[in-house]
């Protein structure tokens, strides 16, 4: 039996929590806007999992600063890096979709995705 | 069919809470940096000479990442380029206040919010760069930096002044930054280190604003072409022609 | 070995800032953007072919920023990711050349800008040695399809592209979970020091990690269940870049999804698995591609039949079915492209999509239309051209693996193979029928764009004549897969 109230656990579970409230948006929306706020939940989820990932009990930032010289009780700095690449790229995609359902909403005068045109969804 | 997907994702949910509980998906030794971890900590001040070991990360071990990352925002701009058909022939109307519908809606922005926004602009580009300039001395650097100095853009879109997106310019800034990039990436391929992304300055005195060898200068680069990004992406959607019918 | 010069950090590079020079000099290059992005990727065609018989001999390994793996980054070029960069490299030149006379509007700056960025991801994808890396140009890859699907801005291209971008992103945020558990429990992310401390995770981390990464890298793969956006997104996208998408960005999605549940996951036990949605992808693709009246939407459906006979082939998991593959996977990306770019011709000459309104194509454009068929027969697997010795190497590897269920499902192939040629002869039926067009032809197919479709399909009609070198090459690539 592990400790679950840790609070990588915790963090951990908040993650998934966002991820699931993410993809339940993305598969029973029909709005493409909540489809897109489903995904930015879902990648926020994705982020706070990613930067727990680096995550130890009582540790502090990985800044050298005056107080704090040793590198014994820093976090890992590189999910945080990954991070900060992975919430860049989310923005980028989002950006891009909320362009592409400006332009659809011209074309259909709609954003339900069940009385567009073409496709099946 | 959407009850399913529904019954099924909470179920996962569900069985991941239990699994915490019951350790089925721990690794060896979660609590501890991992071996990578470990050493850029303990590496860093050494060979790449900043303060924030992140920016050390970002800019340095992972900098190859970051122009990646660079890439996908200045494809995002490109791609609301292609559908919002900038530069065509909205140049036109680029001078005009957006959208009709957005006033009627919200109502004139006031005199204080115009007023204000005269004032802060300058700060805002003021502090953008103090966050780009000290992006390997503290938290932040040019991802944050670039977002702050586009927000100054955002605050003039929302005055609704007769606002002019210096199209031509943020295209320049664009293209340029991502090739001083990587030309100076190129730089340390073709110097005695031999590789990518190498350092070719000296690291400077520890903690100081020029230190750190060359992160500082890429992570301008990077800040440069945020902002440039971010406010041509945004004011491009903002500034769109008439909805155009085609076919 | 290789000097800095020919580093095969450069294949990246070269594409990226090709692209950033685009959008620096859009002011001053005006229309001429394709031209540059034609000269960059000959030079990219050059140097690809100068680094591979350094790679087939010894892998080569690029160190970034001066720091080793698995600290820093690096690259790997060996035999399969080289094979397959030159596949993807000489199919986007040959596609650039025929996007001259193609793409005409007054965008074309930013579609080569666009197109080269697409190549970038394509090559990153398969040189990167660290797992976050191929996160990073997995993205760049996608975000680009995204783009060029929509690039005409009609309604279907749109509704296509966004469906395409919500998918596709999810499949990255599953790589992104899988990312974040191997860092987790092993604290890296180079893929080789992944490999070789993979027996320290437990049974189910290793599954579920390699479970979220293959459903991820699956969506852009095509592979059922997850491939219910290509049709529509190959459909609706301009006939250059189907062919590009068909050609070459799904098999390198496939390839390396392949590579990292082999060498980083080494969860060869789940193969068999692979193996039967190989086979369910291939007839779920076939059927469908033989009940659809536009002819696009016929060729999409097609590639997810094919992405699903090489990803049975690979999932055999003997040096020769996959070199069979990897021989399947030069033939598809070249008949494949022949398809595409006669099928843009097509519609943009009669104003149509449809099948049945290509009555009499075969007389007014003959020599496009000749080519037309003949990548329809080595797609099918006729015996001169080189789509007959892929199949065949993948059907008999499969055959002396000598298990029941694989002789099963060799016979399953051999259906799928039947329906191709079914709704081979129903295309045949229209283009060569004595009905009158009812719109008239004035023109056939501009110079470049016709030297492109016929360089495309030497690759499949000369194929047979170079076929020790080809098979060597996939060979020597397959080597590397297990």
């Amino acid at each position: 039996m592990n400790q679950i109230f840790t609070v990588t656990s915790l963090m951990n579970i908040a993650a998934f929590g966002l991820i699931i409230i993410g993809l339940l948006a993305i598969f029973t929306q029909r709005n493409i806007f909540k489809l897109i706020i489903g995904l930015n939940l879902a990648d926020v989820g994705v982020n706070i999992f990613l930067v727990n990932a680096g995550y130890i009990d009582g540790g502090t930032a990985p800044i050298f600063t005056d107080g704090i010289r040793s590198a014994q009780i820093m976090t890992d700095p590189v999910p945080q890096a990954l991070v900060l690449t992975a919430i860049v790229i989310g923005f980028g995609i989002t950006a891009l979709a909320l362009g592409l359902t400006i332009r659809l909403f011209e074309k259909y005068h709609t954003l339900d995705v069940k009385e567009m045109r073409g496709l099946k969804w | 069919m959407r009850h399913v997907v529904g019954i099924v994702l909470i179920a996962a949910f569900i069985f991941y809470v239990l699994s915490l509980v019951s350790g089925l998906f721990i690794g060896p030794d979660p609590e501890a940096v991992g071996p990578v971890g470990r050493q850029v900590l303990e590496q860093s001040t050494r060979e790449a000479g900043a303060v924030n070991t992140v920016t050390s990360v970002v800019v340095f071990y992972r900098g190859f990442d970051t122009l990646g990352e660079v890439t996908v925002l200045f494809l995002s701009a490109l791609g609301i380029a292609v559908f919002f058909r900038a530069g065509g022939e909205s140049a036109n109307r680029a001078g005009t206040s957006g959208p009709a519908g957005n006033t009627e809606e919200c109502g004139a922005p006031g005199f204080i919010l115009r007023t204000g926004a005269r004032i802060l602009y300058p700060f805002f580009f003021l502090f953008g760069i103090y966050i780009i300039v000290h992006g390997h001395l503290s938290p932040g650097g040019g991802f944050p930096g670039g977002v702050i100095i586009a927000t100054g853009f955002f605050v003039a879109i929302l005055t609704g002044d007769r606002f002019h997106l210096p199209e031509g310019l943020l295209t320049v800034l664009e293209g340029f930054a991502g090739l001083s990039f990587i030309g100076l990436g190129l730089a340390g391929l073709f110097s005695p280190a031999g590789s990518f992304l190498a350092n070719i300055l000296p690291l400077g005195s520890f903690g100081t604003i020029f230190s750190a060898g060359i992160l500082p200068l890429l992570y301008a680069v990077v800040g440069v072409k945020v902002a440039a990004e971010l406010s041509g992406a945004v004011g491009r959607i903002y500034l769109d022609p008439e909805p155009v019918e085609e076919q | 070995m290789v000097g800095p010069v020919l580093s095969p950090i450069l294949l990246i590079l070269v594409p990226l800032s090709a692209a950033f020079l685009i959008v620096l000099l859009s002011s001053v290059l005006k229309q001429h953007g394709p031209v540059l992005a034609f000269l960059a990727l000959a030079a990219e065609v050059v140097m690809a072919i100068s680094i591979y018989p350094a790679a087939a001999a010894a892998p080569i390994e690029v160190v970034i920023a001066g720091v080793r793996a698995p600290v820093g980054i690096n690259l790997i070029a060996d035999p399969l990711s080289m094979l397959m960069v030159l596949v993807v490299v000489i199919s986007a030149l040959l596609v650039s050349l025929y996007s001259f006379s193609y793409i005409r509007d007054e965008q074309k700056s930013r579609y080569s800008a666009l197109f080269l960025l697409l190549v970038t991801g394509a090559v990153g994808m398969l040189l990167t040695g660290d797992i976050f890396n191929l996160f990073v140009f997995f993205e760049i890859l996608c975000i680009s399809s995204y783009i060029l699907v929509a690039y005409h801005r009609g309604g279907l291209g749109l509704e296509a592209s966004i469906k395409y971008l919500i998918l596709g992103s999810v499949g990255s945020l599953f790589i992104l979970i899988s990312i974040g558990m191997i860092y987790g429990a092993l604290g890296t992310l180079n893929m080789a020091h992944i490999g070789a401390n993979i027996d320290l995770l437990p049974e189910g981390t290793r599954l579920a990690a390699a479970a979220f990464f293959l459903v991820g890298l699956g969506v852009e793969a095509a592979v059922f269940p997850l491939n219910s956006w290509l049709p529509d997104a190959h459909a609706s996208a301009p006939s250059s870049i189907s062919a590009v998408l068909s050609g070459f960005v799904i098999e390198v999605a496939l390839i390396v999804m392949i590579r990292v549940a082999g060498s980083v996951f080494q969860i060869t036990q789940v193969f068999p698995v692979l193996m039967v949605v190989g086979v369910i992808t291939l007839l779920i693709g076939e059927f469908a591609a033989n009940r659809q009246p536009t002819l696009k939407r016929m060729l999409a459906y097609s590639s997810i039949g094919q992405i699903g006979l090489i990803l049975f082939a690979l999932s055999v998991g003997t040096p020769d079915a996959s070199s069979g593959a990897l021989l399947q996977v030069i033939n598809h990306a070249a008949a494949k492209s022949v398809l595409f770019l006669v099928a843009g011709y097509y519609i943009m000459r009669t104003g149509s999509g449809r099948i049945e309104d290509y009555a009499g194509l075969g007389r007014k454009m003959p020599v496009a239309s000749f080519l037309f068929v003949l990548a329809f027969l080595s797609l099918i697997g006729v015996p001169p051209l080189l789509g007959f010795f892929s199949k065949f190497s993948i059907i008999t590897s499969a055959l002396s693996a000598g298990t029941v269920p694989s002789l099963f499902m060799a016979g399953l192939v051999l259906v799928g193979t039947v329906v191709e040629v079914v709704y081979f002869i129903r295309v045949m039926q229209v283009l060569y029928s004595s009905r009158q067009q009812s719109v008239s032809i004035e023109s056939g197919i501009p110079a470049g764009a016709l030297v492109s479709i016929l360089l495309f399909s030497l690759a499949f009609a000369a194929g047979a004549a170079i076929l020790t070198p080809l098979t060597q090459a996939a060979g020597s690539a397959a080597a590397v897969l297990f």
